[in-house]
């Protein structure tokens, strides 16, 4: 019994021996494994409020990757790598972004950062990314704060949001039609952005702002803002807000007949038209594109909606993605390196043609994509402006006939 | 401010606190009956709206007769609810059974909340329905929400008159009153019980039925809305649907004035401060029993 003791003690040993080497082994410097992809993170708000806006993009990523990756891939070094996306949902929620962004930055060893929706989460994720100092390409994201932190790892494809409508005014102030606007704004940071930004815009070609009032996010009687309103009968009745607030104040503007020359909610796309039927019709809002519009690869990006059975009216964000893709592929191309300084050196210098015009970053990181505004027109969104060259804008249905005199 | 601008916003505070009503008058029957708080009862008016939702768009129902096919679904699902998740819970004294019934009911509301929003391939919902509105001098009545207010009234009538008129209704009267009581007469209370909060259930997704014809609604807006309604129920009386119905019009004045006067960041303020003066002036609400 003495001797099967230490035969298994001996056993024990040797095997622990063994496996010492093999880590002492394992731990020291081997050569580096060269890279076969490029892995490009991010995440998405599948799941959550946000969802409405972003839910089905993660089909957008990757068939953009497909198309790519069928086209050879993306330069690194010398050859032509395939790209890859990791991705997990962020259920709109903040905490859950911290979260993923800094296991993509840790464990998942990402080359670079996609962000995610809205400036609120893209707060949060470009702060990991520059703790760990890795390029992130902030995407439908907009205000001005997220700039003002002096980071040095972090572009952005959208022009601020305060300048959100400025298409839209110089459209107004061209027509010289509209002499008059009320605002109300929903108390969320992005809508306050864009309707400061209006309210300034306004005045600066000549209207009169006759009203202004911010409202709780969940406000549902908008009974006295209405009431107001109509007694100040102004032309344009601007709802800067998301969805669910609009809808909620269309619904209770035509029951209270307030009858604008026009409408403008600044969301007016994903299930808008649904929500409203009939009564969407004429609404001007804004959007990054419509089909038509012939700048940078357009037939790519036709391409890129078919294959993932998205349809930019539905789900307008989808171009702004495209623009990132744009600056990701453009980036890479030029610096023709995954190392990290050098790729963010070659972002922060970009000047690329994207599907929306001449993309290009300030010294903040700030990019050059801003809208363009479209009406609701028989159930499609129709550019009306600007009428340049590749752009097929249509006509300015104005003004919105009464709701009684409406169809 | 004209004195036609005036009566607009009363009449619009007075048909927003109709709204209310509905949906508080289930909450206040499960609360006062049964001593269950029900955290998820602004989710069964989210179900009940995405219900009518799909009815309108797949089975092409009018959007005013949805309610027609929600109501007795969502009995049979309060039925359900109350037999699998609170009728096993409810043998801990009343304290104990109070607190256990806010957790499974918020532990339910979390998951409802969760499973729609992954489930519904949008976020936002509503039924685009309208009707021209009818117009009194300067005043305007908006005729959708004078039908809905209609519609309440008639439900809430039939409500009323089954509690007042039928074996069920006296029975749930008599627990009201006196649990202990009503089980040595003979009230089969665990029927009585389920057949209660599925009325309670029901009620709040016909409230649901009719909000997604006048706003869009959001797998979110559960908690923020049962809130909302306790903050009525208590106004109003615990178990009093005269008490609902008076609490959810006061609410909806309060708040349409406070938005006029003061600015719509002060309404839901204003809701607070009136719930704490009657509470101060008549502890038990309006129409509730010392």
């Amino acid at each position: 019994m003495l001797k099967r003791k230490f035969s298994v003690h001996r056993s024990v040993s040797i095997g622990m021996g063994m496996l010492l080497v093999v880590l002492l082994l394992g731990s020291s410097e081997s050569p580096a494994l060269a890279k076969d992809a490029v892995l490009i993170g991010g995440t998405i708000s599948e799941t959550g409020a946000f969802n409405t806006d972003v839910g089905p993009f993660r089909k957008l990523m990757e068939a953009w990757a497909e198309m790519i990756n069928e086209r050879g891939g993306l330069p690194v070094e010398g050859k032509k790598l395939p790209v890859k996306f990791i991705l997990y949902d962020d259920k709109s929620d903040r905490d859950t972004v911290l979260k993923f962004y800094e296991k993509l930055a840790t464990e998942d060893n990402v080359d670079l950062l996609l962000g995610p929706y809205s400036s609120f989460l893209t707060l949060a994720a470009s702060a990991v990314a520059e703790k760990h100092q890795i390029p992130f390409v902030a995407v439908e994201a907009n205000s001005p704060k997220i700039y003002e932190r002096g980071y040095k790892w972090i572009v952005g494809v959208l022009a601020p949001a305060t300048i959100w409508s400025d298409h839209y005014f110089n459209l107004i102030q061209a027509e010289g039609k509209a002499k008059s606007i009320a605002f109300i704004s929903e108390d969320i940071v992005h809508a306050r952005e864009v309707y400061e930004g209006a309210i300034k815009k306004a005045g600066e070609i000549g209207l009169q702002v006759v009203f202004k009032e911010v409202a709780p996010s969940k406000t549902v009687d908008f009974s006295s803002p209405i009431a107001k309103m109509k007694e100040l009968d102004p032309d344009i009745v601007y709802i800067s807000s998301f969805h669910p607030f609009a809808v909620a104040f269309m619904k209770q503007a035509k029951e209270l007949d307030l009858n604008p020359r026009e409408f403008h909610a600044i969301h007016h796309g994903a299930g808008f038209i649904n929500a409203l039927g009939r009564d969407a019709e004429y609404i001007v809002g804004e959007s990054y594109w419509v089909p038509g519009i012939q700048k940078g690869d357009a037939k790519f990006f036709e391409e890129l909606l078919k294959r993932s059975g998205i349809d930019a009216g539905e789900w307008p964000w989808a171009a702004i993605r495209m623009g990132a893709f744009d600056a990701v592929k453009a980036g890479i191309e030029k610096s023709g390196t995954l190392e990290p300084a050098k790729l963010m050196e070659a972002l922060k210098t970009l000047s690329t043609e994207t599907i929306t015009g001449t993309l290009r970053f300030d010294e903040k990181g700030v990019g050059t994509m801003n809208t363009i505004p479209t009406q609701i027109q028989n159930g499609k969104y129709v550019l009306i402006w600007p009428k340049a060259e590749g752009m097929p804008a249509g006509e300015h249905w104005y003004p919105t006939p009464t709701w009684s005199e409406r169809k | 401010m004209s004195f036609t601008v005036f009566i607009q916003i009363l009449i619009g505070g007075l048909l927003q606190g109709g709204i209310y009503a509905l949906a508080a008058f289930g909450l206040s029957i499960s609360f006062g009956v049964l001593n269950v708080l029900n955290v998820a009862h602004g989710e069964f008016l989210m179900l009940g709206a995405i219900t009518s939702y799909g009815l309108f768009k797949f089975l092409g129902f009018h959007p005013l007769l949805t309610v027609l096919g929600v109501f007795p679904l969502f009995l049979l699902v309060g039925f359900l609810f109350e037999r699998l998740l609170l009728r096993p819970i409810r043998a801990n004294s009343p304290h104990e059974f109070l607190i256990a019934s806010i957790l499974v009911t918020l532990g339910a509301s979390l998951m409802i909340e969760d499973v729609t929003f992954f489930l519904l391939e949008q976020s936002f919902i509503s039924i685009p329905f309208s009707l021209p509105s009818l117009k009194l001098g300067g005043v305007v009545l908006p005729s959708i929400r004078l039908i809905i207010l209609g519609a309440i009234v008639c439900l809430t009538l039939l409500v009323h008159l089954y509690l007042r008129r039928s074996f069920t209704g006296k029975a749930i009267r008599a627990m009201t009153q006196d649990k202990e009581g009503a089980m040595v007469v003979g009230v089969p209370v665990p029927r009585v019980a389920m057949i209660t909060f599925g009325i309670g259930t029901a009620l709040a997704a016909a409230a649901g039925a009719f909000y997604v014809i006048l706003f869009a609604v959001t797998p979110s807006i559960g908690i923020p809305l049962t809130v909302r309604y306790l903050s009525i129920v208590i106004l109003g009386g615990l178990g009093s649907l005269v008490g609902s119905l008076i609490g959810g019009i006061l609410l909806g004045l309060t708040e349409a004035l406070t938005n006029f006067y003061l600015g719509s960041h002060w309404a839901p303020a204003s809701a607070f401060f009136l719930l704490v003066l009657i509470l101060v002036l008549r502890p038990q609400g309006l129409f509730g029993y010392k």
